[in-house]
């Protein structure tokens, strides 16, 4: 666990900025934590990821997000997720972290997006054939890369239809 | 952009609901695309497609409060901090150099930041006690935003964020509050102690040294899941504010009874070192300020509203005083002209 930038105390608080392109990490003890003004909250981020309490958890620690290639050790460095994909990836482990963050809610009550966006959905589905499309042909399966192709001239297809 | 300081500030406004005790209410929701990696993991262009995607949101029907989009890379440095120092944007969105914008209303009041932490923060900060104001403005934006791109969204856990702390509605409810009362008669325990009850985060407004100042307090909902966003607006707006808000004017009628001397004489104390100091410290400002602001909401004296000190408190900061006297002002010239900025007003 790391220790506090500013002394040799554990850190409870942990903060990942992106400046300038570069991820900079801030390591804070209680003491500091509040005396930068940081909203500490009422968790301790790094005690529940210590692998000696969450060895109920499952093996994951290996498991990289499909979507963004994130691990979970990546995760535990910058207490950010890399896409929303992770949070399916990683449910097991989140789960238990969100429950201890959110005041033991797990389940969201509130509003939920009205309707999807035909354009921003068809934009969306280009952009995964096209990834799929791409690592199908870097490992040389070109009979799936011609099924993606055929995916997206049917996609395009339609959108233009769509704009009639 | 074109920033008039004084057509453009929510906080010189007379309809100040609360105002002695609320300085401003803020709401902030966070929102990501579906189908695009966190900022934290994305590319420059993922960031550079996000931002063109969501620039649409600058082209509403209603001219008048549409928003300005700006992309942070096009904007100078003093206009930056400007909108660092009206929390329109954060410092990390402000330093950082991937792809960013931020939509922008006329009024200053509401923004939607693109490319921080998360994809969207959409936000709406105005004077006094108006959450539910605060909150109707992020939603029609929400519902904007909604129309242009998709969400990532999940049954279970609602709204995905880069954080988890954030997830769920996205919500964040805040209020900057000022508790000189409270301090004074030693029961700012009991603040902390219903914030702990309710699970709300209380910091205190910190300036480059340790310590509160002006006896400023900001406090929000720390759980976002588990509730409607109207549940949260309401925990902050209905059941934790109007004690607290009861609290503070009733020890403030305590201080003006029972301390009368020694409120007069902070108050004058204060009121004279504004009228005359030539070179003022945003600390010392912020300090004297808060005095005052006690000193009229128990109308001690009168020459100075409400909605000015509370526009004299944004407008002390660097970014505020530069756009006023001068790009280029040098650091050392800061605490002159802040000194004479506020001794325009305290003097008239
Ligand atoms: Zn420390
Ligand atoms: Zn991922």
């Amino acid at each position: 666990m790391p220790s506090c930038d500013h002394c040799n105390q554990p850190a409870i608080y942990h903060d990942v900025r992106i400046v300038n392109g570069v991820h900079n990490t801030t390591h804070l003890c209680v003491e500091h934590a509040y005396e930068a003004g940081v909203d500490v909250g009422p968790v301790d981020f790094a005690s529940l990821l210590r692998p000696e309490e969450s060895s109920s958890a499952p093996k994951s620690t290996v498991t990289a997000c499909p979507d963004c290639g994130m691990t979970i050790a990546q995760y535990k460095k910058t207490s950010l997720l890399g896409c929303p994909a992770c949070y399916v990836t990683f449910q097991d482990n989140l789960i238990n972290i969100i429950a201890k963050v959110q005041d033991k809610h797990t389940q969201h009550v509130g509003r939920s997006p009205s309707q999807t966006n035909v354009d921003a959905d068809r934009h969306i589905q280009i952009r995964r054939l096209l990834r799929k499309l791409e690592s199908a042909v870097n490992q040389e399966q070109y009979e799936d890369a011609a099924a993606l192709r055929d995916e997206l001239r049917e996609l395009h297809n339609s959108s233009e239809q769509h704009e009639d | 952009m074109k920033i008039d300081l004084k057509r453009n500030c929510p906080f010189n406004s007379d309809n100040v609901p609360n105002g002695d005790v609320v300085l401003s209410s803020r709401a902030r929701l966070a929102r990501n695309l579906e189908g695009f990696p966190f900022v934290n993991r994305a590319t420059a262009s993922d960031c550079a497609e996000v931002a063109s995607l969501l620039q649409k949101i600058s082209n509403t029907k209603d001219k008048r409060s549409a928003l300005e989009w700006v992309n942070m890379d096009e904007l100078d440095t003093v206009t930056t901090e400007l909108f660092v120092e009206r929390h329109l944007i954060s410092s990390n969105l402000s330093n950082a150099t991937h792809p960013r914008a931020i939509a922008v209303g006329p009024e200053l009041s509401r923004s939607v930041m693109v490319n921080e932490e998360d994809h969207i923060r959409i936000q709406s900060i105005r004077p006094g006690l108006q959450l539910h104001e605060v909150h109707a403005d992020v939603h029609q934006l929400d519902m904007e935003v909604e129309e242009i791109i998709s969400y990532a969204f999940d049954s279970q856990l609602g709204f995905l964020t880069a954080c988890p702390t954030n997830v769920g509605t996205g919500a964040r409810f805040s209020a900057m509050l000022h508790l000189p009362g409270l301090r004074i008669i030693k029961d700012l325990q009991r603040i902390h102690n219903a914030c702990n009850d309710m699970s709300l985060a209380i910091r205190g407004f910190r300036g480059e040294g340790s310590g509160t100042i002006a006896d400023l307090f900001q406090v929000s909902n720390q759980v976002t899941l588990g509730s409607t966003e109207e549940e949260l607006c309401n925990l902050l707006a209905n059941d934790f504010l109007p004690p607290v808000l009861e609290w503070e004017r009733k020890a403030r009628r305590v201080i003006a009874e029972k301390q009368r001397s020694k409120l007069e004489d902070q108050t004058f104390r204060s009121l004279g070192l504004l009228q005359n100091a030539r070179l003022l410290t945003s600390e010392e400002a912020m300090k004297c300020l808060g005095n005052i602001r006690l000193g009229v909401c128990l109308n001690v004296i009168d020459n100075i509203t409400l909605p000015q000190i509370n526009q004299l408190m944004i407008e002390l900061h660097p970014a505020h005083l530069r756009y006023t006297f001068g790009k280029d002002l040098p650091d050392d010239e800061v605490n002159r002209c802040r000194a004479t900025l506020i001794r325009n007003i305290v003097d008239s």
